[in-house]
C-alpha cells in the first residue's frame, strides 16, 4: 500500500513499479499463515451447523453410529482378551499345564495321533525333584459328579488332587479346612465345596461338618473354597475338592491306563523364574522317563500359561477385528453421509464462498472452512458416540458381567478418528468450493 | 481517509485502472460471444466513473475483469501499473482484499451475520487479529452512520442500512478503488440519492469510485460517463451539468 500512495513513484517506470507492488503486497499475504483463519473457519462452521440444525444432526447421527459400533467394537475385543487374562491369571500365573496327552508339536490343543497319552504321579515326583525354580506342583483328576444332599442336587466338578493345589492355584480353604497328607494317604471321603456349589446345596446353612452324596459315595464337607468369582460366564466356584487318592478309587480308577496315572498336572514355578526354561526342563524330564527318541510323538503334552494367554489373545485378536470391520462399515456408511452433506452445503452456499472470494479469500481460506465444518460435523458425532459407547460399555459391565473397557486411548482415538473421518469426507467436497471461479460463484441464485 | 495526501486527477500519473486490448468472449450454443471487445482504457485516482449500457451491453463483465473477479480471454488489466494477467489466484486474492471494494445491487451480506461480523470478513482474509478486525469494523459502521446497528442481522436492517453496511465493508481495508455494480438496483430513490451521497463523499475523501448503472440519473452523479454496446466503448467523457447528492443524514468517511 505504501508504494501504491507514494507521489515520488516514478511516473512511467511501469517495472518498477510493477517490483514495488509485488514488493510491497506478495509479503503481506504470504506472511499469512494457511491457519490464521481457522478459528474463525470454527466459528462459521458452527454457524452453519446451527443454521441447518436438523440436517446437521442427521448427518451427525450417522457419524455418531459409527464411531459407537467401532469404539463398542474395540472395546469388546479388548474387554475379552483382558478377560481370558484374568482368568488365567486369577487361576495362577506362571504355570505349566500337563496334560496326559500326545503332543502333535504346535501349540494346539493336543491331537489324536494314536499315541496313548502317560502322565504318572512318579512322573511328577521326578520333575520336582530335577527342575529348580517350582513353587509347587498338583496332580490332577478331574470327573463331573452330582453331588446330592437331602433333596438337592447339584452336578459339579469334582478335582481329585492334593495339598500341592492350594498353593498353585493361590486358593484356600477360609472355611473349615483344606485336604491334608493324612487325607490322602487314607482316601478319607473328605471333600472341600466351592462358594457355588456349597450354595445350591445348603443355602444359608453352614455345610460344614454336614454329609453329602458324591455320585452315591458318602463324603464329610470339611470345609469351603475361598471365592474366586467368575468371568465370561465360568463360575470358577462351581467346583468341588477331594484327595487324589479318594478320587482314583472311588471315581476314576479304571479308565486310567495305570494304578498312579493322571489326567493333568499343575507345575507352578516362582514368580521370578523363566517359564519357557521350566517347560524346556520339563518335557527334557519326561522325554527321558518316556525314552522319547527324535521325532517321535511325546506321549504327553505341555503347555504354559503364557501360552495360553498368547493363544487366546491371538484367538480375541481376530475376533476384535472381524467386529471392528463390520463396525467400521457403519462408520464408512457415516462419512458418505458428511461428504453427501458438504456437497449440498457447498452448493448451497456457492455465492456466499464467491463473496468471500471477492473480499479476499485465497482458495485455501475456502478450502480450510469447509474441511473444518466437516470436521466439527464428525468429531460432535463422534464425541457423541464415544460417551453412548462408554455408557453401553458401563451398562454392559454392570449387567452381562463382560468387562467393556472404553479406555483414554481407545477414547482419544475415537475422537481423533472421527476427525480424520471429516478430513477424508469432507476434503472432495471443500476442495470443489475452493476450485470455484469468484465471478461465477458470485453470480449464483 | 487522508484526503490531502491523495491528489485527485492528474492525467500524467500512471493510470491506477488500466486496460490494454481488453476481450471477454464466451462460446454459446456453438457461437463464439464477444462480451467485451477489444476495450483500452485508463482510469486514474481520484476519478468517478459511471460504466453505462443496457443489459448484455458487457458493461459488468468489463467491471468483473478490471475487479479481478473474472479473467480476461485477450488484454491485460493494470492495477496500479501492475500487470495481473500472470498472478496466481492467491495474488488475486489479496490484490483484490487490499486495493478493491466491492459493492453489489444485492448487498451479499451474510445472513444471521452481525453488521460488525458482516464488516470484518476482508480483515479476517487479511490475517488481522479480531480485535483489530473489530476496532476497524466498528470504525466503519459508525463512519456510515450505523453506529448503533452494530450488532444487528441483515434481517433487522432496511435495505438502504444493508447497502450502507455493505459500503463499510468494502471501505474497511482502506482499497483506493470501490467497484460498485447497480448499487441502487434494490434501493428506492429516496435511499439510492443516499447511496450516492456516500460515494459523493466518497470520492471528494480522494477514493476512486467505479459505478456500473444502467441509469441515467445514477451516472449522472458521476465525474466521467463511460458507455458500453456490444462490449465496445461507444461514448466516454466527462459528465456535464452533474448532481451533487447532498447526504440526509450525517455520513463521513
Amino acid at each position: 500500500m505504501a508504494s501504491l500512495s507514494d507521489p515520488h513513484a516514478p511516473e512511467s517506470a511501469l517495472e518498477s513499479a510493477e517490483t514495488e507492488a509485488s514488493q510491497s503486497k506478495a509479503p503481506k499475504s504470504k506472511a499469512r499463515g494457511l491457519f490464521s483463519s481457522a478459528g474463525v473457519s470454527i466459528a462459521i462452521a458452527f454457524t452453519a451447523l446451527r443454521t441447518n440444525l436438523m440436517r446437521s444432526l442427521l448427518t451427525m447421527l450417522g457419524v455418531m453410529i459409527g464411531v459407537f459400533a467401532v469404539t463398542l467394537a474395540v472395546a469388546v475385543g479388548n474387554g475379552a482378551s483382558e478377560a481370558v487374562t484374568e482368568t488365567i491369571n486369577r487361576f495362577g500365573s506362571n504355570m505349566a499345564i500337563l496334560v496326559a496327552a500326545p503332543d502333535s508339536g504346535d501349540n494346539g490343543p493336543p491331537r489324536n495321533t494314536g499315541v496313548r497319552g502317560r502322565l504318572t504321579q512318579r512322573d511328577l515326583r521326578a520333575i520336582e525333584a530335577e527342575v529348580p525354580n517350582i513353587r509347587a506342583v498338583a496332580p490332577l483328576l478331574i470327573q463331573q459328579v452330582d453331588v446330592v444332599v437331602s433333596g438337592a442336587t447339584v452336578s459339579t466338578e469334582a478335582v481329585g488332587t492334593t495339598v500341592g493345589y492350594g498353593f498353585v492355584t493361590s486358593q484356600v480353604a477360609d472355611a473349615g479346612r483344606y485336604i491334608t497328607q493324612a487325607d490322602i494317604r487314607s482316601a478319607a471321603r473328605v471333600v472341600v465345596l466351592g462358594r457355588t456349589v456349597a450354595e445350591n446345596l445348603f443355602g444359608e446353612f453352614d455345610p460344614i461338618g454336614q454329609n453329602v452324596r458324591i455320585n452315591s459315595v458318602p463324603f464329610n464337607v470339611i470345609g469351603l473354597l475361598e471365592a474366586k468369582g467368575s468371568t465370561l460366564g465360568d463360575d470358577q466356584d462351581d467346583t468341588i475338592i477331594l484327595p487324589i487318592s479318594t478320587m482314583r478309587q472311588r471315581f476314576v480308577g479304571d479308565n486310567l491306563p495305570g494304578p498312579d496315572d493322571l489326567q493333568l498336572a499343575f507345575v507352578a514355578f516362582r514368580q521370578d523364574a523363566s517359564l519357557n526354561r521350566g517347560k524346556k526342563d520339563i518335557v527334557a524330564v519326561l522325554k527321558d522317563r518316556y525314552r522319547v527318541k527324535p521325532g517321535d510323538v511325546q506321549p504327553f503334552t505341555v503347555r504354559t500359561t503364557e501360552e495360553f494367554v498368547e493363544q487366546s489373545n491371538f484367538v480375541t485378536g481376530i475376533l476384535q477385528a472381524v467386529l471392528v470391520s463390520i463396525a467400521s462399515i457403519s462408520l464408512l456408511v457415516g462419512g458418505i453421509g458428511i461428504m453427501n452433506i458438504m456437497l449440498v452445503s457447498v452448493t448451497e452456499r456457492t455465492r456466499e464462498i464467491g463473496l468471500r472470494m471477492a473480499l479476499g479469500a485465497r482458495r485455501s481460506d475456502i478450502l480450510l472452512q469447509f474441511l473444518i465444518e466437516a470436521a466439527v460435523l464428525c468429531v460432535l458425532g463422534g464425541t457423541v458416540g464415544l460417551i453412548l459407547a462408554w455408557s453401553s460399555g458401563v451398562a454392559l459391565e454392570a449387567y452381562a458381567d463382560f468387562p467393556v473397557p472404553v479406555g483414554l486411548v481407545t477414547a482419544l482415538g475415537a475422537i481423533v478418528f472421527s476427525g480424520f473421518i471429516g478430513l477424508l469426507f469432507g476434503g472432495y467436497p471443500a476442495y470443489r468450493a475452493s476450485q470455484l471461479s469468484p465471478i461465477e460463484a458470485l453470480r449464483t441464485e | 481517509m487522508a484526503a490531502a495526501s491523495r491528489p485527485l486527477t492528474d492525467a500524467g500519473e500512471r493510470p491506477l485502472v488500466e486496460t490494454r486490448g481488453l476481450v471477454k468472449t464466451y462460446e454459446l450454443g456453438g457461437e463464439t460471444i464477444h462480451a467485451v471487445n477489444d476495450v483500452s482504457l485508463a482510469i486514474h485516482r481520484g476519478e468517478y466513473v459511471a460504466i453505462m449500457g443496457a443489459s448484455g451491453s458487457g458493461k459488468s463483465t468489463f467491471m468483473n475483469m478490471i475487479g479481478c473477479l473474472d479473467v480476461p480471454s485477450q488484454g491485460t488489466v493494470l492495477i496500479n501499473g501492475t500487470p495481473t494477467e500472470n498472478m496466481t489466484s492467491d495474488e488475486l486474492a489479496a490484490l483484490r482484499n487490499q486495493n478493491i471494494g466491492f459493492v453489489f445491487q444485492q448487498f451479499n451480506l451474510l445472513a444471521r451475520t452481525t453488521s460488525i461480523d458482516n464488516v470484518a470478513v476482508p480483515l479476517i482474509y487479511a490475517g488481522l487479529d479480531v480485535a483489530t478486525r473489530r476496532a476497524r469494523a466498528t470504525a466503519k459502521l459508525i463512519a456510515m452512520g450505523l453506529g448503533e446497528r452494530l450488532l444487528n442481522t441483515p434481517a433487522k436492517l432496511s435495505g438502504g442500512q444493508q447497502q450502507r453496511v455493505a459500503i463499510a465493508r468494502a471501505l474497511v481495508t482502506e482499497p483506493l478503488i470501490l467497484l460498485a455494480d447497480e448499487p441502487t438496483g434494490a434501493l428506492d430513490t429516496r435511499t439510492s440519492e443516499d447511496i450516492m451521497a456516500i460515494f459523493e463523499q466518497l470520492n471528494a475523501d480522494g477514493i476512486t469510485v467505479i459505478v456500473v448503472t444502467h441509469e441515467d440519473e445514477i451516472a449522472q452523479h458521476a465525474k466521467r460517463r463511460i458507455e458500453f454496446r456490444d462490449g465496445k466503448v461507444i461514448e466516454d467523457h466527462a459528465v456535464e451539468n452533474r448532481i451533487i447528492a447532498a447526504p440526509r443524514e450525517e455520513v463521513s468517511a
